[in-house]
Parts: structure tokens; C-alpha cells; sequence
């Protein structure tokens, strides 16, 4: 679904120490895929290691994943005007250094329903804002 | 991926980033009775605080009401709110993101999604306006991660025509 490097896996458990650094103001505008957008402004700021800290916005429409495997599946919500609840997650560098977003969250539609699941890449625009705080982190 | 067409014209960048610094955390409970989005705000701006990321994480209303996203049909915007809908307590907080920032006279302002269940366990979430978000008997717990020297003001976005949080210096 997002990227398995992002998201442990592994038998033992992973023990990272670090600690927080740079704090950044963020807006995405119009029509910007969420996790893209996250990602790109990452990059654009120098910051390879994220954690979102709050984010307030909505999406065109919204895509968000659940299961794993041959059972993975894809809960689609028809906006205008969806609403980003919550949003939580973190980027961490991808294969090719740059960072990848896992995102998670719940939104709700124009009849106030509430869903939840994994934000999918390239499948949920922004509609008028996305208002958000990401926080460096610096592993040591 | 469906993208719409706004009343007014792209503009770039896209993405808008300014960093500031961080500046403290606080957990903040904010007693039965008390009104989320006022009296929060009142709280951190006693203490200095012009821009934070705020998370609830905890604690009831006692009655609240929450607005969710509609499109527009009268043309000017490419979607609205609805009417609010209202709730009466026990609302428990499932979790909510909030972010503080001034509004286009410098005013505090303090944005804010939750997403809270019923008696009945049913879930709802909007966007929760100002002055009817009461704090339940267990209070309302948030964590508050503070900024200075940048954060987000008000100004008005001709694409989107809408006044809305922009990043912004200190």
C-alpha cells in the first residue's frame, strides 16, 4: 500500500533514539496530491525525517486503504469538500534518499459520516487547504 | 486523481513552507465547562503563545457541534460548509488537530477537525466552530507543540476565495 520500508516489518523489534529538530509551517494548495504534496515539501525544506504534529484541511475526494495483501482494499469517498479529521504519520527517506509520507487519518463527507484508513499516493487531492506542522526529527 | 477548477486562477508555488522554531510543549486540560476553541486559546495566549500544532488527545464534551463540507453550488467557491449538527454529551473525543495561528487583523485564531463518539457509538466529524464546544466532566485534554518566529496568519487566497491560514513570520 505505502511504502513497506516505511511501516517496520521486521521480526525483532526497531529502537530508534533521537530527537526533535526544525519545525515547519506548511500550507498545500489546490488540487496537490496529500502525500505528494507532503513529500515534495519535505524535500523542498531540506528534511528527510518527519513527524506530522497537526494538520487541518480538506480533499477533493479521498482514497484511504485498509488490509494488507490479496486482501488490501480501498475505501473511496466522493467530495467536494471532504474533511481531514486527523491526520498522523511520519516521512522517512525512501530507497532513493528522498522522503516518503505514510499518512493515516480519518475524514468525513458532505453527510457528516466519518471514515478512516491509510491516505493512498496520488489519489487524494487537496480541495481548498491543507494547514500543516511537521516536525524534523533526527535520529542518533 | 479528480482535480477541480477554482473561482480564481493558480497560483504558484503550490506548496508554501517556512520554517520557525520550536518553542515548548504543554499539556493542557481544560476543566468541565470550559469552552475548546475560546478558552484554549485564551490559555496559550496568557502564556505568550501565538502559533502552535495542537492534538486533542483526550476527554469528553458535554455538548458540542461539528460542520462538515458540502460543494458550493452557487459558483463562487468549489465547496462550503453545511449546516452544523449538533450533539449532546457524553460526545467522547476520539482525537482531533487544531493549529493556532492570527487571523488577518493579528487577532488569535484557533483552527480545529475532531472526530468524537456518541452515547449511541457512533462516530461523527467536522469542523467544530467557536463557543459551543463544552468541556464534558473529564475535561479536554490537548498537547500543544509551540512555534515562534513562524506559524500562520490569515490572508486572503483569490484562487480558492476564501480567507484562509497562510504560513507566515512571526
Amino acid at each position: 500500500m505505502n511504502d513497506v520500508q516505511n511501516s517496520g516489518g521486521s521480526a525483532e523489534p526497531v529502537v530508534e533514539s533521537g530527537r526533535f529538530g526544525r519545525i515547519f509551517a506548511i500550507r498545500l494548495k489546490p488540487n496537490e496530491d496529500l502525500v505528494e504534496g507532503v513529500e515534495a515539501a519535505a524535500a523542498e525544506l531540506g528534511v528527510d525525517h518527519a513527524v506530522v504534529r497537526s494538520a487541518v484541511g480538506s480533499l477533493v475526494d479521498a482514497a484511504l486503504g485498509y488490509g494488507q495483501g490479496d486482501s488490501r482494499a480501498v475505501t473511496m469517498i466522493e467530495g467536494p469538500g471532504v474533511e481531514i479529521l486527523t491526520l498522523a504519520g511520519e516521512l522517512r527517506p525512501g530507497r532513493d534518499g528522498a522522503p516518503r509520507a505514510n499518512l493515516r487519518g480519518t475524514v468525513s463527507d458532505s453527510d457528516a459520516k466519518v471514515y478512516g484508513g491509510l491516505f493512498l499516493r496520488g489519489a487524494n487531492p487537496i480541495c481548498i487547504t491543507l494547514e500543516l506542522v511537521l516536525q524534523e526529527w533526527i535520529p542518533e | 486523481m479528480r482535480t477541480l477548477k477554482h473561482p480564481g486562477e493558480p497560483e504558484g508555488p503550490r506548496r508554501i513552507g517556512r520554517e520557525a522554531a520550536g518553542a515548548g510543549e504543554f499539556r493542557i486540560v481544560l476543566p468541565e465547562g470550559a469552552d475548546l476553541l475560546s478558552d484554549a486559546t485564551r490559555i496559550l495566549v496568557e502564556r505568550g503563545i501565538e502559533n502552535a500544532a495542537i492534538q486533542l488527545t483526550g476527554g469528553s464534551f458535554s455538548s458540542m457541534q461539528y460542520l462538515t463540507g458540502q460543494p458550493d453550488d452557487s459558483g463562487e467557491r468549489v465547496a462550503t460548509y453545511g449546516a452544523p449538527t449538533s450533539l449532546e454529551g457524553p460526545v467522547q473525543v476520539v482525537g482531533g488537530n487544531a493549529i493556532l495561528g492570527r487571523d488577518s487583523e493579528g487577532a488569535p485564531l484557533l483552527h480545529c477537525h475532531a472526530v468524537v463518539v456518541d452515547s449511541d457509538g457512533q462516530l461523527h466529524g467536522g469542523h467544530l466552530p467557536g463557543k459551543v464546544c463544552i468541556a464534558g466532566p473529564e475535561g479536554l485534554v490537548l498537547r500543544v507543540t509551540v512555534l515562534s518566529g513562524g506559524g500562520f496568519r490569515v490572508a486572503y487566497d483569490a484562487e480558492t476565495n476564501y480567507s484562509i491560514f497562510q504560513p507566515s513570520e512571526a
